[in-house]
């Protein structure tokens, strides 16, 4: 890990080193949503860039909604995962966390994609609107309860 | 003129640019905000061509997801159904056959080359050159009629199998390949007198939509794209996979960022690709081209993974998170043209009208790719 990122281990709890070779990942952190603008902001000023912004639906089994960040360094391979956990059961339907947007372009898209198929509302984005779906579209389908595609058409 | 000054005097207005325009590439959609003939704002309309892989992956196990990677892509349908092949091989730590790594490097290659080649004719075409299409896409053809003799489909393959791939290669296919390379060599020479060199091509590119390095990292950019932004970045050299270390090839970096840049890389690329695809087919061992024991099912052991590979258009991820069983509980296409068109918005504001079209064909975006 490059000394810029040492600044990581105040801001994240439980980080862990990823077999590479196997997982294609170098380490795993967790970052409560107070911090992940912070965290985001440490790897962007050492150059790495958000490679890639995606959310899990884990309301089930954890009670969470788990936002997944990779942060990539385009001069040497050093690829960091970075779960940010929103709290609230099946039965929540709220789940906000604030927006990366205003630190890199790239979160503008990722987030809009992550708020129509998961129903995350990132605040302070500035065009927080339906992407792919149509945009009326009133359903969250990458959420675990919206059922099968087949199911939809019923 | 009045009509003139009178825009110039601040009038703005919008103009609807697709989904259905001649130069609107597949089903693109523009909402330009204009003031006379410059950009003040650019806003893409995306998600006509959306289908659900993602939500599909979660529904059916990873063996019957295969034949839906070739169509996130169809324009680069080989290097995403291997790609996905070869992370789910990573996953389950199975080795492939020394003969079909270089079977898949040289499909991969051929497909990289057809991808670049429909973009040079079809950028041109949009620029108002009709003839290099016609030619670009006869040398494309020959592609497709190679990999169609190998592979039995001409661009939504299904080629690859874990473990290796479907049917193997004989010596009409190498031959071709050889004859092909030949070929596409004196057909640059002629792209370069005919178009590279052309006077109008150069004054229409060059300076035109600048994507600085900053710009291009903080929208992750990738590709081409970003190696004309003047980043030697390329997934094949970064984290090399399905044997790229082996091969001699260079990555062509340009640091203007301008539309003539991203045509010279795509350009450069080609010759590349056929360096690779020449020393894999003079390297190639006889062989198996799947491994003798494979498991009956491919159950992704409990974690989460990402594996990226380079397609034509730049980087493309997969974050897999498995459990156990043979369904992903989530998969992740990071698609490259997703991210290089989110950075169009900033890089349009400011620019003409008439260079839109240069500049969104520059950046080789194909729509199904990015809708998913």
């Amino acid at each position: 890990m490059s000394d810029g990122l040492q600044a990581l281990a105040d801001l994240t709890s439980a980080s862990e080193e990823m077999d590479y070779g196997k997982t294609g990942l170098h380490q795993r952190h967790t970052a409560s949503l107070e911090n992940v603008l912070k965290v985001g902001k440490t790897f962007l000023d050492e150059g790495y860039i958000l490679e890639m912004l995606t959310c899990q639906d884990l309301r089930e089994k954890e009670e969470v909604m788990r936002l997944c960040y990779t942060f990539n360094s385009l001069d040497a391979v050093d690829r960091h995962l970075v779960h940010v956990d929103i709290a609230g059961g099946l039965a929540s339907e709220q789940f906000e966390a604030p927006t990366m947007s205003n630190l890199t372009g790239g979160a503008n898209w990722q987030e809009r994609e992550v708020f129509e198929m998961y129903g995350v509302t990132f605040t302070g984005h500035n065009e927080l609107e339906r992407l792919l779906l149509p945009e009326d579209a009133d359903f969250f389908p990458l959420r675990k309860d919206f059922g099968r595609i087949e199911d939809a058409d019923e | 003129m009045s009509s003139d000054s009178q825009a110039s005097e601040g009038e703005v207005y919008s103009l609807n640019m697709g989904p259905q325009h001649p130069s609107m590439h597949g089903v693109l959609r523009l909402l330009l905000d204009l003031r006379g003939e410059e950009v003040i704002r650019a806003k893409p309309v995306i998600g006509y061509s959306h289908r659900a892989h993602e939500k599909m992956a979660e529904n059916r196990n990873t063996l019957q997801f295969l034949p839906n990677t070739s169509r996130v892509d169809y324009l680069s349908g080989m290097i995403y159904n291997l790609g996905y092949c070869q992370a789910i091989e990573k996953l389950l730590g199975i080795d492939v056959p020394e003969r079909a790594i270089y079977i898949r490097v040289i499909v991969n290659e051929l497909n990289r080359i057809a991808s670049h080649l429909l973009w040079f004719g079809t950028f041109l075409l949009d620029l108002g050159g009709i003839t290099p299409f016609l030619y670009s896409f006869d040398d494309r053809e020959e592609i497709l009629d190679i990999l169609d003799q190998v592979t039995g489909s001409r661009l939504t393959y299904c080629y690859g199998r874990f473990g290796g791939v479907t049917w193997d290669v004989d010596e009409t296919f190498l031959t071709r390949a050889t004859a092909f390379l030949a070929r596409i060599r004196e057909r640059l020479h002629m792209y370069k007198q005919l178009v590279t060199d052309n006077v109008i091509l150069r004054e229409r590119c060059t300076g035109v939509g600048v994507v600085s390095e900053a710009l291009a990292k903080s929208y992750g950019v990738t590709g081409p794209s970003l190696r004309a932004s003047g980043v030697a970045y390329d997934v094949r050299k970064a984290e090399p996979y399905g044997g790229y270390d082996r091969f001699d090839f260079e990555v062509p970096v340009l640091h203007e960022g301008d539309t003539m840049a991203r045509f010279h890389i795509r350009i450069r690329e080609i010759e590349e690709s056929c360096k690779i695809i020449e020393q894999a087919i003079e390297a190639i061992p006889e062989g198996e081209i799947l491994p003798k024991k494979m498991p009956k099912r491919f159950k992704l052991p409990e974690g989460e993974y990402y594996f990226a590979v380079e397609s034509a258009r730049g980087h493309f991820g997969m974050y897999i998170v498995g459990d156990g069983s043979d369904i992903p509980v989530k998969l992740k296409l990071r698609t490259p043209s997703f991210s290089n068109l989110s950075a169009m918005p900033e890089t349009l504001a400011g620019t003409m009208l008439a260079d839109t079209i240069a500049i969104v064909g520059s950046i080789d975006v194909v729509m199904p790719e990015i809708d998913r």
